[in-house]
């Protein structure tokens, strides 16, 4: 049975009867660009709750000194677990499931390049995450060595258990699946876009998520070796990383070879987000397109050239060098702020829930992104590095990056989604509590950090003056919790709201996605607009604006 | 300019007051952080506290201005569209539809070149004093990183002349003011950290490997050390304290621990 | 696509500088060969873009400047409807995983299955009657 994917199309056939157990079965055998997309986003929603759970755990075990409830040992679990599901099982999927989504249809395609193989990737994402926490069920407990593994911490001497071995081996097999996905969305990329749709044409998002997609198969190998090659010295006796053959440093290196291109497999896409709600609630177009293009792309080049950043302490490693390309990367992160900055001026800004978010990224991400400057420079490293001035430091990155803009996404394309339009007065409850109690958390550990207080610390003493730091920041993390209650009640009152009748409820959508119906057709399109610029559906809608095609 | 045009149109002469007074708050506001200073705080560092410090504190505070000016002056950026260029009752549909600005689009590449360039030159030099290893150290000390305390020793008092901590005690690290020290960092068992907030400074032990690293303690009394790569359970109790004593009381310490044994 | 090689090529000849560099102010093995195989990887791709591109003859629709929606008319391609193997190639990845920590009965058996799942995946619609669904 071949399907054709011709354009217009008109179904009709009557709907199949509602069985029992068909709506499993249509989730489980889709091969639906969109379905597995909400899959991975609902998956790794749900991850990022549990992860979220953990961090509670250990904010409250924090709030005071003594050990209270927790003992060191399962501490240790904790924030290997809040690490590893927050990074590897909440956000990286959280980038494939917006890339599914979004991107084949803003460039027109009618699915990804291989949806059997799209599938398969979840199904990897899913096993996989679920396999490195089934170690909480394991007699010894969870990995307990700190998402970053370190060797021989991680070796089986010093951690014997199945949990470590379960938690190498499942992000191995979770690891496979986001390496095919890159695969997919490059192919897609190159190969799918609808006539007239040239690259330099194409949504910012979509270019971000072809440059992820090339950092993801440059970065996931050489993780997949660490990890694997661990396991094999855990379970066979090997000698890969034994440290009397400078096995310690080697892990490091390629730990952090496939950890520094990660953090922009998980910025770049959320960039891309914010780029493409700026202009819709701006109603102007995205500024300096491709400087951004060109920026992003230095991001990917340089990003595999910083590494040892992260590894400035160990005594090891070329100073000069890293330090270097670590400020250099830092240029063409800074140039985006101007291309985000140029987009809002003299534009006719609104501030709807997506807009509010972005803003947050913005501020968040600025001074994220500052003391990040702070931390290239070897000297000041020295004087902080693996304290809490470094988790405030990649907090308010990765928090500020992914986590706003992935609400600005939600609320905005909601309504392509789902067909209906989420609350607005909720959405800005929901900003303001999530915002304040974030900065509340965070800020302060700024200063944690400078007056000592290491990372990974379960336990700290009376005398040492951390008790009221670490209060603040165990108060605004339980607000930051209390933050998601209007967004649930907002995804719940909102979905019987009738549905949107428009291809573009926001009005001034510039991307192709906007030009099909909410929620759009199996194959995407049943017309699809000229495309001669990189807002086909603002042309379409606008054409009296519509300029002479520039690229 | 046309949009100053609009802007009156639409404000009673009140509000535009009051307009322009708050954009003028918002521009002068950086130089209200100023005002708190009368000198320059350590930002959480104090000076003159080591060798490290004297390289140190001055970048920290250095970059720290630079990130205030750049931050203040990107967040100001920021939020003026938020407040000055929304949309109003009598906005024409569309803004001008602006897409690029090649000068600006040049200047706002090339600033940040420039600042990361001076830092990387201020970098570059304090890191090459702060981690050079010379040969006129007066002093040797041994720092193992052992699950889950500290080892010290004293070479100069020979080799039993080593201190273990455990975590209920944690060692104390005696180091003499104003000599140099030239300390090597080992571990046999995982990977730990040597860190000493005070003195900005730290380095990983690591198995396998033998660190150095060579600094002098320039003011008296004690100051808390601790390690800061996970190691595990324990981790949290890897604890020791600095004590910077006179030479005197250096070499008077030294002979309390020539007979310890390790 | 002019454009997919140019940026696969310029990616490795980039990274390709970057391990000299790297080499010659005294970086370290892993770096260098990690940094090198970084180049190795995005010239392969490169060079199939390239050669792909150079074999395509004219610009394809998607390309072309002034492409019109109705260049691309008709059959697309072939998409799946829906597909119930990439579950069972998922699990025996997954459990050949977990096998390597449990026991080798389980790392055989999955790969038993692996392999036919993964037969029953490339072969799906290669019947000249697809089965119901």
């Amino acid at each position: 049975m071949t399907t054709y994917a011709e354009r217009p199309t008109i179904s009709d056939l009557p709907p199949l009867p509602a069985k029992k157990g068909r709506a499993f079965v249509k989730w489980v055998t889709s091969t639906d660009h969109k379905t597995i997309g909400y899959l991975y986003l609902m998956t790794s929603f749900a991850w990022f709750l549990i992860g979220g759970v953990l961090a509670l755990l250990l904010r409250s075990e924090l709030a005071r000194p003594g050990m209270q409830f927790l003992s060191a040992e399962q501490y240790n679990q904790i924030f290997t677990m809040h690490g590893t599901i927050m990074l590897l099982m909440f956000a990286t999927p959280l980038f494939v499931g917006f890339a599914n989504v979004i991107m084949p249809l803003q460039i027109g395609a009618a699915d990804v390049a291989f949806p059997r193989l799209n599938m398969l990737s979840y199904w990897l994402y899913l096993f996989g995450g679920l396999m490195a926490f089934a170690g909480f069920l394991s007699p010894g407990g969870a990995a307990s060595f700190g998402w970053t593994v370190y060797v021989p911490l991680s070796n089986a001497q010093y951690s014997p258990g199945i949990g470590a071995d379960l938690w190498l081996l499942g992000l191995a097999v979770s690891g496979i699946g986001t390496i095919l996905g890159g695969v997919n969305f490059i192919t897609t990329i190159f190969t799918m876009r609808a006539p007239g749709m040239t690259m330099f044409r194409m949504s910012i998002f979509s270019w971000n998520v072809l440059l992820t997609s090339i950092l993801v198969l440059l970065a996931f190998p050489p993780l997949a070796a660490a990890l694997l090659g661990l396991e094999s010295d855990r379970i066979y006796g090997t000698h890969l990383f034994d440290p009397a053959n400078g096995g310690a440093m080697l892990f490091q290196h390629l730990f952090w070879f496939f950890g520094h291109p990660e953090v922009y497999i998980l910025a770049l896409p959320f960039f891309g987000i914010a780029t493409e709600i700026l202009p819709v609630f701006s109603r102007k177009p995205i500024f300096g397109y491709k400087g951004l293009i060109a920026a992003t792309i230095a991001i990917a080049a340089l990003s595999v050239s910083v590494w040892a950043h992260h590894m400035y302490a160990s005594g090891q490693v070329l100073l000069p060098f890293f330090s270097f390309m670590t400020f250099l990367i830092g240029v063409p992160t800074g140039v985006k702020f101007f291309n985000w900055i140029g987009t809002m001026w003299r534009g006719s800004v609104t501030f709807e829930t997506p807009m509010l978010f972005v803003m947050g990224f913005l501020v968040t991400f600025l001074f994220g992104g500052l003391t990040g400057i702070i931390l290239a420079s070897p000297p000041l490293d020295f004087a902080v590095s693996a304290s809490y001035f470094v988790v405030a430091h990649f907090h308010y990155v990765l928090f500020g990056t992914v986590v706003f803009a992935m609400y600005a996404g939600f609320y905005f394309w909601w309504p392509k989604m789902t067909g209906v339009m989420l609350n607005e007065t909720l959405g800005k409850i929901h900003f303001w509590t999530l915002f304040i109690g974030f900065h509340l958390t965070f800020l302060i550990q700024h200063w944690l950090g400078i007056k000592g207080f290491p990372r990974r610390y379960a336990d700290y003493l009376s005398t040492d003056g951390f008790t009221v730091m670490n209060m603040v920041s165990t108060v605004g993390s339980f607000l930051l919790a209390l933050s998601m209650i209007p967004y649930f009640i907002n995804v719940w009152i909102s979905r019987n709201k009738p549905k949107v009748t428009t291809d573009d409820p926001w009005g001034y959508g510039s991307s192709l996605e906007w030009a099909t119906s909410c929620p759009p057709p199996r194959h995407n399109f049943t017309s699809m607009p000229r495309i001669r610029s990189e807002r086909p559906a603002f042309d379409l809608h606008y054409p009296h604006m519509a300029q002479k095609a520039k690229h | 300019m046309p949009r100053k045009r609009a802007l009156r149109s639409i404000l009673t002469p009140m509000s535009l007051k009051a307009l322009k007074f708050l954009r003028g708050l918002l521009l002068l506001s950086p130089a209200f952080l100023l005002t708190g200073c009368s000198k320059v705080s350590g930002l959480g560092f104090e000076e003159g506290l080591s060798s490290v410090n004297d390289q140190s504190l001055s970048l920290w505070q250095g970059a720290w201005i630079a990130a205030g000016v750049v931050g203040v002056f990107t967040l100001i950026l920021i939020l003026w569209p938020a407040f000055f260029h929304r949309l109003k009752k009598d906005s024409p549909e569309f803004p001008k539809q602006t897409q690029y600005n090649i000068p600006v689009e040049v200047l706002y590449t090339i600033i940040p070149f420039i600042i990361v360039a001076v830092l990387f030159y201020f970098t570059a030099q304090k890191q090459t004093v702060i981690t050079a290893k010379t040969d006129t150290y007066k002093h040797e000390i041994t720092v193992e990183g052992i699950q889950w305390s500290w080892q010290f020793g004293y070479p100069a008092a020979g080799p039993d002349a080593v201190v273990t901590g455990t975590p209920a005690q944690p060692p104390v690290l005696y180091v003499p003011l104003g000599e140099r020290v030239r300390y090597t960092i080992t571990a046999n068992d995982v990977i730990h950290g040597f860190w000493i907030p005070a003195f900005m400074i730290q380095i990983q032990n690591i198995p396998g490997v033998t660190n150095y690293l060579e600094f002098t303690a320039n003011k008296l009394g004690d100051f808390p050390g601790r390690c800061n790569i996970l190691c595990g359970r324990n981790h949290s109790q890897m604890l020791f304290t600095v004590r910077v004593v006179t030479p005197a009381q250096y070499q008077a310490y030294l002979e309390t621990i020539k007979g310890n044994g390790a | 696509m002019k454009t997919g090689w140019v940026l696969f090529i310029g990616l490795a000849v980039f990274y390709a500088i970057l391990s000299v560099i790297y080499w010659q102010v005294g970086g370290e093995a892993v770096g260098i060969t990690a940094i090198a195989l970084s180049a190795g990887l995005a010239l392969i791709i490169g060079f199939y873009l390239w050669f792909t591109d150079r074999r395509s003859g004219g610009v394809l629709p998607e390309d072309n400047q002034q492409g019109e929606i109705a260049d691309s008319a008709g059959e697309l391609g072939f998409f799946s409807p829906h597909s119930w193997w990439p579950l069972p190639v998922g699990l025996s990845i997954a459990a050949i995983g977990t096998g390597i920590i449990i026991g080798w009965w389980l790392v055989l058996m999955a790969v038993g299955t692996l392999v036919i799942s993964i037969i029953g995946l490339v072969l799906e619609y290669e019947r000249p009657s697809a089965s119901v669904h």
